[in-house]
């Protein structure tokens, strides 16, 4: 086995600014656990009350998204996977990111929803976000640009960021990134 | 017995009910995968008092953080109330805040939108 420099990873995720980063299964507790070492974290750099909680919010939403589509899938531990990163870019923004494999269509059908949250303003995605909450519960597949989605938009101060990757067996690894 | 107490949680609210007093009150965040499951309970309490009396019921919140899941959840109830108010009942949301969480006021102020009956955001110290 090939053998793990430690240093050169703290190195790594130093020089990148990330402040807490998880690769694995991700159970309901663990989201708990990290969202609960997230909010110290943020409070320990002082950051702004609201800034806090609007990172808190797109973990929550991004990880929580992850869990109701592999559940839905009855994935095993193994592919229900998730890598979620925190970190700061060089304007000290905060930026969350998360990864998930995915079905190639349902990867397709949500990276064209989160191109289209890109092109729209606060005000439409606030219209958006109204009407999606309005829909009835049956009507809601992970797939669509659901309501956690259209929340992360409304809470970044850019566009989304995402990318397909094609893994193997009809997967692709899906990666989303929001700047608060 | 007609009322409930549900303890709180890191991820899920206190909520208790008090049926002689007309009173629902939630307190702390909410964020649980399934809020359909928390939340039912509350529904169905708000449901029952609005059928079997006639006496004014108030929702008594101080309520943080909420995933999209229970903001759907909490927009059921907001709309019971409102069908109750349209039929001339007596009913009204208190929703508390620290002044230092503005997120906590644009939440409550996104409710109160959609909402015609009375709706107060107070700040408490």
């Amino acid at each position: 086995m090939e053998s793990l420099d430690l240093f050169a990873m703290r190195e790594n995720y130093n020089r990148q600014q990330i402040m807490l980063c998880f690769n694995g299964p991700i159970s309901r507790s663990l989201i708990e656990e990290i969202g609960n070492a997230l909010r110290n974290y943020l409070a320990a750099e002082h950051a702004h009350p609201s800034a806090a909680m609007d990172v808190f919010a797109v973990y929550i939403e991004m990880t929580q998204n992850i869990r109701h589509y592999t559940r839905q899938k009855n994935w095993s531990d193994q592919e229900a996977g998730a890598t979620v990163v925190v970190a700061r870019d060089e304007h000290g923004r905060y930026v969350v990111s998360a990864g998930n494999l995915i079905e190639d269509a349902d990867g397709d059908t949500l990276l064209a929803a989160i191109h289209e949250l890109a092109d729209l303003d606060k005000a439409q995605l606030k219209a958006m976000y109204k009407e999606q909450l309005r829909k009835p519960r049956d009507g809601q597949t992970a797939s669509g640009a659901g309501l956690g989605l259209i929340d992360i938009a409304r809470k970044s101060s850019e566009p989304l960021h995402a990318s397909l990757q094609p893994v193997a067996n009809g997967l692709s690894f899906i990666s989303l990134s929001a700047v608060i | 017995m007609n009322d409930f107490t549900i303890p709180g949680s890191q991820s899920s609210p206190t909520i208790q009910s008090h049926w002689e007093d007309g009173v629902l009150s939630m307190q702390g965040d909410s964020y649980p995968e399934n809020s359909y499951e928390l939340f039912h309970q509350v529904f169905e309490w708000i449901e029952r008092f609005l059928d079997e009396t006639a006496r004014p019921l108030r929702l008594e919140l101080r309520l943080l953080y909420l995933n999209t899941s229970s903001i759907k959840a909490m927009m059921d109830i907001f709309d019971l109330l409102e069908a109750a108010y349209r039929d001339g009942k007596d009913v009204a949301v208190n929703w508390y805040y620290d002044r230092r969480n503005e997120r906590v006021v644009e939440l409550a102020e996104e409710f109160k939108e959609d909402c015609t009956f009375p709706f107060s955001i107070l700040s408490h110290d």
